[in-house]
């Protein structure tokens, strides 16, 4: 009988059902999409901080004292330490080798340029580089350089090919200055150099020549030899753990800390796998990049909560008015013979099979809405989190039941006379 | 007879109070959805100050440097604040090469300390020397900020440094680290560093806060301003700010449309059903007389009604949460945005009048024996 009465219920009278059905699909819908947007926006935009470029530096340990005003290396490095170009694939190796998203090896020095015409000559600060450079490590390989690492860059031309010994790339203010076009050929130290591309960067970059590492590396008689490293990973926010001392942690913090992506604790993993090599995040860029997040993140979870509670209140009141219009059915089924217990249960059988099935739809659209949001701003889609299903059904119950409670309850309490009696 | 009592009024505050549950449903979806749209409403408008704001994490986003090797002109300070506004900071920053005991070359950067500690926020510094020990007396050791690499190159706390053949003697005060070139400096205050080598300050860190064409616009007039000075933006900065803050606001938009949707149709739809279940009244009233006319007016009356209230705790509400959400994830202050009022009341009336509206046109036109029969 009560099954009977369950499902009468829900086929005859669709209409009825339709309204609190409609409240709790858009409610689940746009929960879902704001739950799925707000745990998913941190990703989008850590990629998008991405573009601010390294955030972690790696030197060696052993070091003179750079001397370094406006980006310019005032007394270059002749002697001093250097890492070496070969261990660059162990970074690769390390336990957040995935958060590595790239590497630019950088060889400072000076060289002499003369201009193929006027024979005018300059000594110029050149920096060796890599520009499409494949780092193979295990089967895998992947692409790494400097203008990936410097977005900000642009280039007029083309980048040298990195194993070019006769290619180099020029900074827009010294081709300028030295009237060099992409396309001319310049003597290198004594060497016809073919200039491709010309780069601007809006810093010291463009006062300077770019070559490849290879040919940075002949130049200087150094093969192998590196100065620094710019590395770009994907980290995580600073936060409490990761400002405290590791050398201080308990075993299991420190195992905690090890496995987190932290910029501090990827600095540390890449100094153990280059032993010689000192490396630290770049605080001005982890930190602002941490601050951002930890900001819009915020906003937006505050934002999911906010549609939290509206979808909450606004299908509690549906489900509110989808009760009252049935308090004459109440009356009658009181009328009748039914008892308080079986007229409530059956009343809430139904809620819970309405806002199970709402709710799934309402998920199903929510993902897809959320997807879409994505898709259309960040290019990238929001993938379907299957952990928002509980969560979306759950809430469905929840509202729907405590929305409709109240009504049912305080008819049941009335006289059945007196439910049918009174008008609408 | 006592018609006064059964005037328009008076029929509105009964209907209201009678039916007190389902008037506070009503009630209470339309302040959610009105309060939900002034927070969402005036999150937005801000959003784009705030965001702003978050990136001065970053630090400067224009650099003005001397010409090669030679310094500022005095003036440049003032002229840029002049320009920028009291919104944006500036850092002074002088560079000199200095010579340790050994002869080793070591970088020494005079700055405003105070300044330096407002806009470089990432700097990890143990100690910030106070505005006091900044000024220098003539004859003690002047008060040092040492990189922790240029730390491992100086055998002692207090040290000298040589610059043009003029020795100065120093104290660390406090060691910085950042984890790039300031490391491997020391910074002294930027009045300290004029005395001793007789230069002042070549470069200056700007830092304005607000959309990539507002930088760009600045830049332009700094460099109308300032000719002779290298004037530049930071680009690595500029640039990504821009995206990020607009592919925020995109975000923000697309929820404020959702959401604002959602509640919309979900408040309709309550009071719709609210409306229509109350046909039995409707034919009443029609069976005792009433023209279509004065119970369409008593229905659309009690629906504004409210809307009205509804609009105004809404606005209240929401006003208080924007508040809220600023305090606490922009620390900073959102202040009520009044132009949010007209637009929720009149987005709140037109739910509401649209909610009772529309039943109304069903009603119409079916004859009021058949509504009390039940049909």
């Amino acid at each position: 009988m009560f099954f009977r009465l369950l499902v009468e219920s829900l086929v005859r009278q669709r209409r009825r059902k339709l309204l609190a059905a409609t409240a709790i699909l858009l409610g689940t819908a746009t929960v879902t999409a704001m739950l799925a947007i707000g745990a998913s926006v941190g990703d989008k935009l850590n990629q998008d901080l991405s573009s601010y470029g390294a955030n972690i530096l790696v030197t060696p340990k052993t070091d003179t004292l750079d001397v370094v005003v406006g980006g310019v290396s005032i007394r270059p490095a002749t002697a001093g330490s250097y890492l070496r170009e070969g261990d660059l694939t162990k970074l690769k190796g390390i336990f957040w080798r995935n958060n590595i998203l790239n590497l630019s090896p950088e060889l400072p020095l000076h060289v002499t340029l003369t201009q193929a015409q006027s024979s005018q000559a300059a000594t110029v600060p050149a920096l060796g580089l890599w520009f499409h450079h494949t780092l193979r490590y295990g089967t895998e390989s992947y692409p790494m350089g400097a203008p990936a690492m410097h977005r900000w860059w642009r280039l007029q031309g083309e980048w040298p090919a990195d194993s070019a010994l006769d290619q180099a790339a020029i900074g827009s203010a010294l081709a300028a200055q030295m009237h060099i076009a992409p396309g001319d050929t310049v003597m290198l130290n004594g060497e016809p150099v073919r200039i491709t591309g010309s780069v601007s960067s809006g810093d010291a970059t463009e006062r300077t020549l770019l070559l490849p590492l290879a040919l940075a590396q002949k130049i200087t008689g150094q093969p192998d030899a590196v100065r620094r490293v710019d590395v770009q990973a994907l980290t995580k926010p600073e936060d409490a753990l990761a400002r405290r001392n590791p050398d201080s942690l308990s075993p299991a913090l420190h195992d905690r800390w090890y496995c987190s992506p932290y910029a501090n604790s990827i600095a540390y993993q890449i100094q153990e796998a280059l032993p010689n090599a000192q490396a630290e995040p770049i605080r001005r860029i982890t930190q602002g990049e941490g601050t951002i997040l930890q900001r819009i993140s915020g906003l937006m979870w505050l934002v999911a909560l906010a549609a939290l509670l509206a979808a909450s209140f606004a299908v509690a009141a549906s489900m509110t008015t989808a009760i009252l219009e049935r308090k004459q059915e109440i009356g009658l089924m009181r009328a009748l013979g039914a008892s308080q217990f079986s007229v409530a249960s059956l009343f809430f059988a139904e809620t819970a099979f309405l806002s199970l099935l709402s709710g799934a739809l309402g998920y199903l659209l929510g993902s897809l809405l959320a997807a879409r949001v994505g898709r259309e701003i960040f290019h990238s889609t929001i993938a379907f989190n299957p952990v928002l299903l509980p969560a979306a059904l759950g809430l469905a119950l929840l509202v729907s039941i405590a929305g409709g409670a109240p009504s049912v309850l305080r008819t049941l309490g009335m006289q059945p006379a007196a439910v049918l009696r009174e008008d609408g | 007879m006592k018609r006064a009592r059964f005037s328009l009024g008076y029929i509105v505050r009964r209907s209201l109070v009678h039916r007190r549950v389902r008037s506070l449903a009503a009630l209470l979806a339309l302040t959610v959805s009105a309060a939900v749209a002034t927070t969402l409403l005036t999150l937005y408008v801000s959003l784009n100050r705030q965001l702003h704001q978050q990136f001065r994490a970053f630090g400067a986003n224009i650099l003005l440097t001397a010409p090669n090797g030679s310094t500022l002109p005095p003036e440049t300070l003032a002229t840029v604040r002049a320009i920028a506004g009291p919104e944006s900071r500036i850092v002074p920053f002088a560079y000199a090469v200095a010579q340790t005991t050994t002869g080793a070359p070591i970088v020494v950067a005079g700055t405003d300390f105070t300044a330096a500690r407002t806009m470089d926020s990432w700097w990890q510094v143990s100690r910030w020397p106070d505005a006091a020990a900044t000024t220098t007396t003539v004859g003690s050791p002047v008060a040092a900020m040492v990189g922790t690499r240029a730390q491992n190159f100086l055998h002692s706390d207090d040290f000298s440094l040589t610059y043009n053949g003029r020795t100065l003697t120093l104290h660390t005060a406090a060691t910085l680290h950042t984890g790039a070139a300031e490391d491997s400096r020391i910074l002294i205050s930027l009045a300290a560093f004029t005395a001793w080598t007789g230069q002042g300050a070549s470069t200056l860190e700007v830092q304005a806060s607000g959309s990539a064409a507002q930088v760009e616009a600045l830049l332009h007039r700094l460099r109308a301003a300032l000719p002779g000075v290298q004037v530049h933006a930071v680009r690595q900065l500029v640039e990504s700010e821009g995206r990020i803050v607009d592919r925020t606001r995109s975000l923000m938009l697309s929820s404020l449309v959702l959401i604002a949707l959602t509640v919309g149709i979900c408040v309709l739809a309550t009071l719709t059903a609210s409306v229509l279940e109350r046909r039995r009244d409707f034919a009443i009233m029609k069976a005792l007389g009433s023209t279509q006319h004065q119970v369409a007016l008593l229905f659309l009356l009690e629906a504004a009604l409210l809307a009205l209230a509804g609009a105004a705790a809404g606005y209240l509400l929401g006003s208080l949460c924007a508040f809220g959400i600023g305090a606490w994830n922009f620390h900073a202050t959102i202040p009520p945005l009044w132009q949010a009022a007209p637009a929720v009341l009149l987005l709140n009336l037109m739910v509401a009048l649209l909610a009772a509206g529309l039943p109304m046109r069903i009603l119409r036109t079916m004859e009021p024996a058949m509504l009390l029969r039940g049909e």
